[in-house]
């Protein structure tokens, strides 16, 4: 048999674990591996074996670069994450921490844990929700005059103008329903952000990957909040309403989890 | 199975959405020293990767939803 090394997914705390025996866990991310819990003190790390022929520093940058590999191995990761996740607090991993020494990894349980433990008390009870706000340009420009009082204006001065000035007021509210459009986006996305906030513990703007249009028209913002289990039904009104009140706008709002909190873990 | 296959086969066992689920778990989670991470350098060049296979792989779903219809 080949050397092993050991892959991590996330911390619980060692107390946690007795409910969540190996046996009633997800597949881990290779076939033919198990996952298991390595506990010290009062933390566990929940890891599975992997050959480290195919985890060591080169060959994982080759195979990463293999978007099937990663994306297969990705989900894998997910799932386990997410089970555990859904049944006590966990401190999520990103993806591809590995140990070549299971020691190396009871050291760093040893030597961090006073962080790890203080951000699984703050994670207790609490959920990652996404908020992804897309906007269908068509709807928005075409409803942009109602929405903005400038172009209202001009829209009225323009009707009762003789013909050469209207049509050089037209072409005017045609560029400035763009440069409107794009400030009342900013606008709406700010709100939604300012009123979610106030409804969930932490909240932070995510970087958006790729410009994706989707049948909700194109991605303008993705957020990621922390709420509380039982502040859920609160948040998810709150989030209709947003949605109900900026939907002549062309904004649509998509509510994705719960997920692990992997946005509120940092040290 | 071929690897794109099995892409597919194991999204279609979940409710997840690939591309969220990809950024989740390539992009945040806390990092910590393995004795091997992955650099977020690295990460970014995955992702261009990634969206490729991500868009085929919705179009195959689709294909395959409208082949056997529920």
């Amino acid at each position: 048999m080949s050397a092993l090394a050991f892959y991590v997914y996330c911390i619980a705390e060692s107390a946690a674990t007795a409910e969540l025996p190996p046996d009633s866990l997800p597949a881990a991310i290779e076939d033919d591996s198990k996952l298991e819990w390595i506990s010290v003190n009062t933390l566990a790390a929940l890891v599975s074996r992997v050959p480290r022929e195919s985890y060591s520093e080169e060959t994982l940058a080759e195979h990463l670069t293999d978007a099937t590999w990663t994306a297969i191995r990705a989900m894998r990761h997910e799932t386990v994450v997410e089970y555990v996740a859904k049944r006590t607090s966990v401190v999520p991993l990103r993806f591809g921490t590995i140990y070549l020494e299971r020691e190396g990894m009871q050291q760093m349980l040893v030597g961090r844990s006073r962080e790890l433990e203080d951000i699984i008390d703050h994670l207790r009870g609490r959920e990652e929700w996404g908020v992804n706000v897309y906007c269908d340009r068509a709807v928005l420009l075409s409803s942009i005059t109602s929405v903005s009082p400038v172009l209202r204006d001009l829209v009225q001065r323009a009707e009762q103008a003789s013909p050469g000035q209207s049509y050089l007021m037209l072409k005017k509210i045609e560029t400035l329903k763009v440069d409107e459009a794009r400030t009342a986006v900013n606008r709406i996305v700010e709100q939604i952000e300012e009123k979610l906030k106030v409804q969930t513990d932490d909240a932070r703007r995510l970087r958006i990957l790729k410009v994706e249009t989707t049948e909700h028209g194109e991605l303008k913002a993705k957020f990621a909040f922390l709420v509380k289990r039982s502040a859920f039904e609160e948040f998810r009104d709150a989030a209709e309403r947003l949605a109900q009140e900026h939907q002549a706008a062309g904004v649509r709002l998509e509510l994705t989890g719960p997920w692990p909190v992997y946005n509120f873990v940092s040290m | 199975m071929s690897d794109f296959d099995q892409v597919i086969e194991e999204w279609e066992g979940t409710d997840l959405s690939l591309l969220e689920t990809l950024d989740h778990v390539l992009n945040r989670g806390l990092v910590i020293a393995g004795e091997i991470t992955i650099s977020v350098a690295d990460i970014d060049l995955i992702f261009v990767g990634l969206n490729v296979l991500v868009s085929s792989v919705e179009t195959a779903h689709e294909v395959l939803k409208n082949r056997h219809p529920e």
